[in-house]
């Protein structure tokens, strides 16, 4: 029997919208749910969507792409590989695995939402199929990983990475669930079916793809790549939504929405992305650099669409091509120097020919980011593994819930951005990230980070090991560890400028007691440390007890001492210009507040 | 490539991004028969074929099935279509990818 071609028919099955009688249409389409920024019915009528498919062909397709999936698992399924694949490989799987497929069901239920509240049938239909995707995206990647179980323990993070409230999870979920899982249909359609699935998956499905072709992984690769040709269709729900929305004069709104949608996902698929490209992958195995990725998937194809449909690169354009540059690798730094807070086993990833290599794809990484794992090597060499494992905790961006860190020094960059709201103090690790909360202050400012939790006393007792245990740390399976035993530090016994014996400062042990006074958690912004450190000091301390307590946390561990020098301490300005306070002062005497944040800077006297 | 990053926005390529095998080179084969006169720059990535041209392009089902040697549907690209640069648009008989604007 002969087919009518899909053009014939399409436009009448699509046209599923009808007037109600016994409700309103605002009671259908609640605002809040379906469109708060009142398109005309107009302008609904004449979506079009521009990647047509029917129930059809949308079963067929899937069969096919399924049949491609699993036939290449099973034809793999007796091949060494896993067994052979060294730990940098299994971090990525298991990075991915914890992260991805629960997100994916955070998906299937936005697109449930576009479902039943987008106003144009023909939406409802693409989300319809999108929904249908996501659920496929989460099975599978559920499934895959299932078989690896057996051979390990963490790979259970898959399913129950999104059921714990490890860290890098909460971030994870703090983004998706702003632009995914609280919005209307049209925002978020703009911010995931748009930002999301046509600017950044691409990165982690088919930028990670030609790296995991290269190491022979195969089945994932042709997993990951299967899963975007479904995002690449559903992900054009956003274009005409865009394209009537700038046509009845919401730019701003739509900009609005970019603007935030972008920088959001941005932070945290350079830490999902950016760490496995630049330092997992086998040197030489890897295709490209991060940045060479992010040109070609966000910056020349997707930024080029921004244009075509009337809207502007965000406004935070310079802050983003500098965090290109720095984000990943000081979080790179951050993963594995809280390396058992993870449910992988981090690779450091900086023997001499890798550095070499980061140096030059990133000019000026041996002048920042060399000395930071500089002086970590320098206190493994020494056998003093306890100072690579930190003590105290970085604060916690409290829009991204990224730890809050910058391009180590010198010149000195990390810092924290803060805000006094409505009684609390809030911390950004940028000024995009403080606009996006000052920008919604309600949407935003009950929610609580890890740091926060422990400065207000959330945990009991206040250790390592309570927070350790909330993240699910011990309980879903044991953290993570270097994942080469540290062999990799043999490469520089006695070599590039570090003695045989490494090198440890005395500034590294502290025997100093707290003395009485009032305990107060500040923020050590230490000289030359890519990260800010949230320390408990005690108010009574004098200056120089101060800067020597704080320093602990930080010599050592991320930077070198300087020895000859003096340490000084001065409240943390924009422009690095406080008043230094003298040495014998009383820490109290300067007023401080909870989480103040202070400079502790080498000086000569 | 690099050191003018924030330019990079600034290029008019469309096309598809195929997943490497035997219809990412039908496509090449049908894209370069249906449009004539274009140049494509095509980049192989192990995994994923990127085909591009200046701002317009066009892939019709018939010069497909003649590249393949065999009757193919339309949706069928979606297969192996992971991602394309510019816009979309979609017939019975016609895969298009295209910008509006000219930069």
């Amino acid at each position: 029997m002969a087919l009518l071609e899909r053009s014939e028919w399409y436009d009448i099955a699509r046209a599923t919208n009808w007037s109600p009688r016994y409700v309103t249409e605002g009671d259908l389409f609640p605002g809040d749910l379906a469109d708060p920024y009142h398109l005309p019915t107009t302008a609904w009528e004449a979506y079009d969507e521009p990647y047509k498919v029917s129930y059809r062909e949308y079963v067929k397709v899937q069969r096919e792409k399924d049949a491609g999936v699993y036939s290449v698992k099973a034809a793999l399924h007796r091949s060494n590989y896993y067994n052979l694949a060294g730990p940098e490989w299994m971090g990525i799987l298991k990075l991915h695995y914890g992260a991805i497929p629960l997100t994916e069901y955070a998906a299937c239920q936005l697109q449930g939402q576009n479902t039943r509240f987008g106003r144009a049938g023909s939406m409802r239909n693409m989300a319809t199929f999108g929904m249908l995707d996501e659920m496929r995206h989460s099975q599978l990647q559920l499934f895959f990983p299932h078989e690896l179980l057996a051979r390990d323990r963490q790979f259970d993070w898959a399913h129950e990475a999104h059921h714990t409230k490890n860290w890098l999870i909460i971030g994870g979920r703090h983004c998706f669930d702003d632009v995914m899982m609280t919005r209307d249909a049209v925002t978020n359609s703009i911010m995931t079916s748009f930002i999301f699935e046509t600017g950044f998956t691409n990165l982690q499905m088919v930028g990670l793809a030609a790296d995991a072709e290269s190491v022979g992984d195969f089945t994932f690769a042709n997993l990951i790549t299967s899963v975007q040709s479904d995002e690449a269709r559903h992900a054009q729900l956003g274009i005409p939504l865009i394209d009537m929305m700038v046509k009845h004069g919401k730019t701003a709104e739509v900009q609005y929405a970019v603007d935030v949608g972008f920088w959001r996902l941005w932070r945290v698929f350079a830490v999902l992305t950016g760490i496995p490209m630049d330092y997992y992958i086998p040197l030489d195995k890897r295709h490209m650099s991060f940045k060479e990725f992010m040109h070609e998937w966000v910056i020349r194809q997707f930024e080029r669409q921004l244009k075509d449909l009337g809207l502007e690169r965000p406004w935070y354009w310079d802050i983003f091509l500098n965090d290109i540059e720095v984000h990943h690798h000081i979080q790179q730094g951050g993963v594995w120097s809280y390396r058992p807070t993870m449910w992988w086993h981090p690779v450091a990833g900086v023997g001499p020919a890798e550095r070499e290599w980061l140096d030059r794809k990133y000019p000026g990484w041996n002048a920042s980011f060399g000395h930071y794992w500089d002086t970590i090597i320098d206190s493994l060499l020494a056998g003093r593994e306890d100072l690579t494992q930190q003590k105290v905790f970085p604060p916690i961006c409290n829009i991204c819930q990224i730890p809050i860190a910058n391009r180590p020094g010198p010149p000195w960059k990390a810092r924290a951005f803060q805000l006094d709201f409505e009684g609390r103090r809030y911390h950004f690790c940028t000024p995009v990230c403080r606009w996006i909360f000052e920008s919604d202050p309600e949407r935003y400012k009950q929610h609580e980070s890890l740091v926060d939790m422990l400065v207000f006393g959330r945990f009991d007792p206040p250790t390592p090991e309570t927070v350790l245990r909330y993240m699910g740390i011990g309980v879903v399976s044991e953290g993570g560890r270097d994942s080469n035993n540290y062999e990799w530090i043999e490469a520089y016994r006695g070599k590039h400028g570090h003695a045989a014996k490494g090198q440890v400062s005395p500034l590294s042990d502290c025997s100093l007691g707290f003395k009485g006074g009032r305990k107060l958690f500040i923020l050590s912004r230490f000289e030359g440390d890519g990260h800010v450190k949230t320390v408990e000091v005690d108010t009574d301390f004098t200056m120089d007890e101060l800067a020597r307590y704080c320093a602990q946390f930080s010599v050592g561990h991320h930077v070198p001492d300087q020895p000859g020098r003096v340490l000084r301490v001065r409240r943390t300005t924009s422009h690095d210009d406080a008043p230094v306070f003298a040495r014998t002062m009383r820490f109290d005497d300067c007023q401080p507040r909870q989480m103040d944040s202070f400079d502790i800077f080498f000086a000569d006297n | 490539m690099m050191a003018n990053q924030s330019d990079a926005t600034r290029n008019n390529s469309v096309g598809p991004v195929l997943r490497s095998g035997e219809i990412a080179d039908a496509v090449i084969q049908a894209l370069e028969e249906d449009n004539p006169g274009k140049e494509f720059v095509i980049q192989d990535h192990l995994a994923y074929v990127r085909i591009e041209t200046e701002n317009e392009c066009i892939v019709r089902r018939e010069t497909l099935e003649r590249a393949l040697g065999r009757p193919f549907q339309m949706p069928e690209l979606e297969v192996n279509l992971t991602s394309f640069s510019g816009r979309i648009e979609t017939t019975d008989t016609t895969m298009r990818f295209y910008l509006e604007k000219r930069l």
